[in-house]
């Protein structure tokens, strides 16, 4: 099965919207791994990683949002 | 050398065909403990934050959106095979729960802003009422302002649930996550669904002209991919 993705608004271009929902869904959900497995195996780099790429990843968001006609 | 985890995915056993990564690594398709992950090679220590790199990782988990609903990891997940394997051994059970209930679904997407137009009586007089009553009266219209604006931004979320019930298997719903943004919404709908919850939002949108709507997807299912509640409970983060 095929889908074509389609991004519909009245308002928005609708090239910006399709980055703009991306960034949305790629920088600010999806499965997390941290934690447990990272002390299980004493690997403090990925602890560290993971937060600063979470931390990098919000920054990121608002600042493209911030260039959005949204706002 | 670390991988570079992309998404997890069941029923398939090889990519239909190249796909490229962050950096422009080929995405393989690992199998651990019988299920799928989809993982490139990576050099580096972190993976930066750009839009080219969003975009890769965008690509390579709906590169497989076509044959199987992925379990996307969150962009920048980079761990050793050693770590990955530990990670799906350990939580194999959750995991395949997560893939059962997306099961032949795809995620699609409501964004609701609403611009509320400013009524007249609300403007400031403060040549009339004095410094003191202005900042008052702005204070009581904030309060009032928020609460009728939240009351109000509920009852969307109540209607459009009910407007799309029978079409969601699963929904999540954040209000007013900012001043314009009234409402986002990530549904859950299964696959045979989609063209009739396009025809649905489209009635929707029609039946509340004062609302400006944007409808996307079908997305994997970012937003149900979540095992979070370990992580908080790990760094304390709320």
């Amino acid at each position: 099965m095929s889908f074509d993705q389609i991004i519909v608004s009245e308002e928005w271009e609708e090239t910006d919207l399709s980055l703009l929902e991306t960034l949305d869904h790629v920088l600010n959900r999806g499965l997390v791994i941290a934690g447990e497995i990272t002390i299980a195996v004493a690997d403090i780099d990925l602890i560290f990683l993971g937060l600063n790429v979470l931390v990098s990843s919000v920054e990121t968001a608002h600042e493209v949002l911030r260039k959005r006609p949204l706002e | 050398m670390k991988l570079y985890v992309y998404c997890l995915v069941e029923g398939i056993n090889a990519l239909s065909g190249p796909v490229r990564g962050i950096g422009g690594a080929p995405v393989r398709l690992e199998k651990i403990e019988g299920l799928g992950v989809l993982v490139s090679d990576f050099d580096d220590d972190a993976v930066p934050v750009t839009q080219e790199n969003a975009m890769d990782h965008a690509a390579a988990v709906r590169s497989v959106l076509d044959r199987t609903t992925p379990l996307p990891f969150r962009f920048g997940t980079l761990v050793s095979e050693q770590q990955l394997r530990s990670f799906i051994v350990a939580r194999k059970p959750a995991l395949e729960t997560n893939l059962s209930l997306v099961r032949d679904c795809v995620e699609m997407g409501v964004k609701i802003i609403w611009d509320v137009p400013k009524d007249k009586e609300d403007e400031p007089r403060e040549r009339e009422d004095g410094i003191g009553t202005t900042f008052l009266a702005a204070k009581r219209r904030e309060i009032l302002g928020s609460e009728l604006r939240a009351a109000q931004a509920r009852e969307i979320s109540t209607w459009l649930h009910q407007s799309m019930s029978g079409l969601i298997q699963a929904e999540k719903v954040s209000t007013q996550p900012s001043e314009k943004l009234f409402l986002t919404a990530a549904h859950l709908v299964g696959r045979v669904n989609v063209e009739q919850y396009r025809e649905k939002t489209a009635q929707v949108r029609d039946e509340r002209l004062d609302l400006h709507f944007l409808l996307s997807g079908p997305w994997p299912p970012y937003s149900f991919a979540n095992i979070e509640l370990e992580f908080k409970t790990q760094f304390g983060v709320s």
